[in-house]
């Protein structure tokens, strides 16, 4: 089981070499908002520097890899569902949760990589971070991946349509980006947004990553950020190797 | 025998629009078994039921009812087992367009417990069989059709499989290309290996198999050898053109050396054994009942005259 993931993953990871231009474009975004729009909270946070700013901003810059890039990643998959391709690794001898599972763990990994670059701009805007901190914001990063790619396969195996799954994708990522507090601290806003953020798993890491970007790696919200990613990352993982079983009708 | 279907059903659930469901029979009761070594074809319309077959056969999709047992195991109960044993190449081939040929080789030979330096020896062997080598690090979205179809059979053999299934092997290819896949298909059957193919070709199920099932709205309308399915239809078929066709008919079948005639479109298809000494016996009949013949034909009858005969159908116009 095990062996069958590592095959599927390094055979992933291989096509992510040979193409490795997408996962590039998928971090202009949040560079951009790095370069463009985090001088602009300069005066708007307390300190009112641009390092302050970055502060707060960086970890909402990078949770839009994960949205932008990860809930997007189950594209491919509808075409292997026509293309045979799927049909063929039905039939194989593949442990089948290991098509899913080689899958997600290279967009974790892909993700892990971006995010690392998007702190790379932000070290050289100026922030200095300690080492555990970056080292469990790439966790979450990993963990918010391995939930944002699972949905992702199990909506594109449900969906099977990419018309379809483009409008859905692109209807829910405007809301989550900003009841996830992104661009600006939820807690800024009124008591009803602040309520209805908590219904958006994305909420949770932007909250963390700013706990752990402010140095408080103790803090509540960092168990519970990865106790949710954790466990809609499970529950999204059982959906889309179910979705696969159901393939055949 | 590799593989022994009893009672093979299958019915879908099609959903049509407002909460309203209709049932769709695909397959409504197939029994079938294959010899080791044997190729094997179903033939048989579009929508008959035969991608439906294969797939049930192959673990794909679960049958409704009946039971299968496929290189001596249950398709439902030990599919597992089966996997191990089998090759599928699907209608749509099922090779990843974006990745070199070379690593879906690769991939399926480790899938199927093949070591590192095993899956390379593997690959290079198939590359090799099937003059693969040269574009085998190229993209697949970047071959020919006839290129991806044979990267598709590679790879459904990379785990040395005793039985492959070929779902419309040769459906959208060239006739050189198509000529090629035969002749592959059929060294697969001198080196021991069992074939079950689909196929709406009637040629191509003439040419290639051993034995056929032809089926017709999920059901078998015939089965064995084609040599053995065209005698009973005759040796041969007189077609005819003319303006009665019903007096016609009516005439022929009055001739002691004709065994059946069935009108087709704008033709009375007359079938006879030995044509080549019957037809003039058959032209001074029509003449003497003062039929006038607009053109005629004999031929060797073929598997379409098989479909025809059980289904009052051409194969040509049933798709």
């Amino acid at each position: 089981m095990f062996r069958h993931t590592m095959l599927f993953l390094g055979y992933e990871l291989g096509n992510v070499r040979r193409n490795p231009v997408w996962p590039l474009f998928g971090i202009l975004q949040p560079v951009l908002y790095l370069l463009l729009f985090a001088p602009l909270l300069t005066g708007m946070v307390p300190g009112g520097t641009l390092v302050d700013a970055l502060r707060i901003f960086t970890p909402g810059a990078m949770m839009m890899i994960a949205l932008f890039g990860s809930l997007f990643t189950g594209f491919s998959m509808i075409n292997e569902t026509r293309n045979g391709v799927l049909e063929r690794l039905a039939v194989s001898q593949a442990w089948r949760p290991a098509i899913i599972l080689g899958r997600v763990m290279k967009d974790m990994l892909v993700l892990v990589l971006q995010a690392l670059l998007v702190m790379g701009v932000a070290v050289l805007m100026g922030l200095r971070l300690p080492l555990p901190a970056l080292g469990l914001m790439l966790l979450l990063m990993a963990a918010t991946g391995l939930f944002a790619a699972s949905l992702s396969y199990g909506l594109a195996l449900a969906i099977r349509d990419e018309n379809g799954m483009s409008q859905l994708v692109q209807f829910f990522a405007l809301p989550l980006t900003l009841l996830a507090g992104m661009m600006l601290p939820v807690s800024l806003g009124p008591e009803w947004l602040q309520t209805a953020a908590r219904f958006n798993p994305l909420y949770y890491s932007v909250e963390a990553g700013r706990s752990l970007f402010a140095g408080d790696l103790s803090d509540s919200t960092v168990p519970v950020a990865f106790g949710v990613f954790l466990v809609l990352g499970a529950l999204s993982l059982a959906w889309s190797v179910r979705s696969l079983r159901k393939l055949a009708g | 025998m590799i593989i022994e279907a009893h009672g093979l059903r299958k019915t879908f659930t099609a959903r049509r629009g407002r909460g309203r469901t209709e049932e769709v029979e695909a397959v409504r009761g197939i029994d079938l078994s294959v010899g080791e070594g044997e190729i094997f074809a179903v033939l048989g319309p579009n929508g008959a039921g035969k991608t439906t077959t294969v797939r049930m056969l192959a673990t794909f999709t679960a049958p409704t009812a009946g039971t299968a047992r496929v290189a001596g195991h249950d398709v439902v109960k030990e599919a597992a087992k089966v996997r191990e044993r089998i090759g599928y190449v699907s209608q749509a081939g099922g090779v990843d367009d974006n990745a070199p040929g070379r690593e879906s080789l690769l991939l399926s030979a480790r899938l199927s417990g093949l070591s590192r330096s095993q899956a390379h020896a593997r690959a290079d062997e198939l590359l090799e069989t099937f003059s693969l080598t040269e574009i085998a690090d190229r993209p697949v979205r970047s071959l020919s059709g006839g290129q991806k179809r044979r990267f598709a059979l590679a790879i459904g053999l990379a785990n040395r499989p005793p039985l492959v299934f070929l779902d419309e092997p040769t459906t959208g290819l060239d006739p050189q290309n198509r000529a090629n896949l035969w002749d592959e298909v059929r060294s697969l059957r001198d080196q021991g290996t069992s074939v079950l193919l689909t196929t709406h070709y009637l040629d191509e199920a003439d040419a290639l198999c051993d034995r056929l099932i032809i089926v017709d709205h999920g059901l078998i309308v015939a089965e064995g050898t084609p040599d053995r399915l065209k005698q009973e239809v005759a040796g041969d078929v007189v077609t005819l053109r003319l303006d009665d066709l019903a007096a016609a008919g009516e005439l022929l079948n009055a001739q002691p050396y004709i065994k059946e005639t069935r009108p087709e479109d704008d033709c009375l298809r007359a079938y006879l054994d030995d044509g080549e000494h019957n037809l003039p016996a058959l032209l001074r009949a029509l003449e003497a009942g003062g039929m006038a013949i607009r053109s005629i034909s004999l031929d060797r009858a073929t598997l379409d005259d098989v479909f025809l005969r059980h289904t009052g159908r051409s194969l040509r116009d049933a798709a």
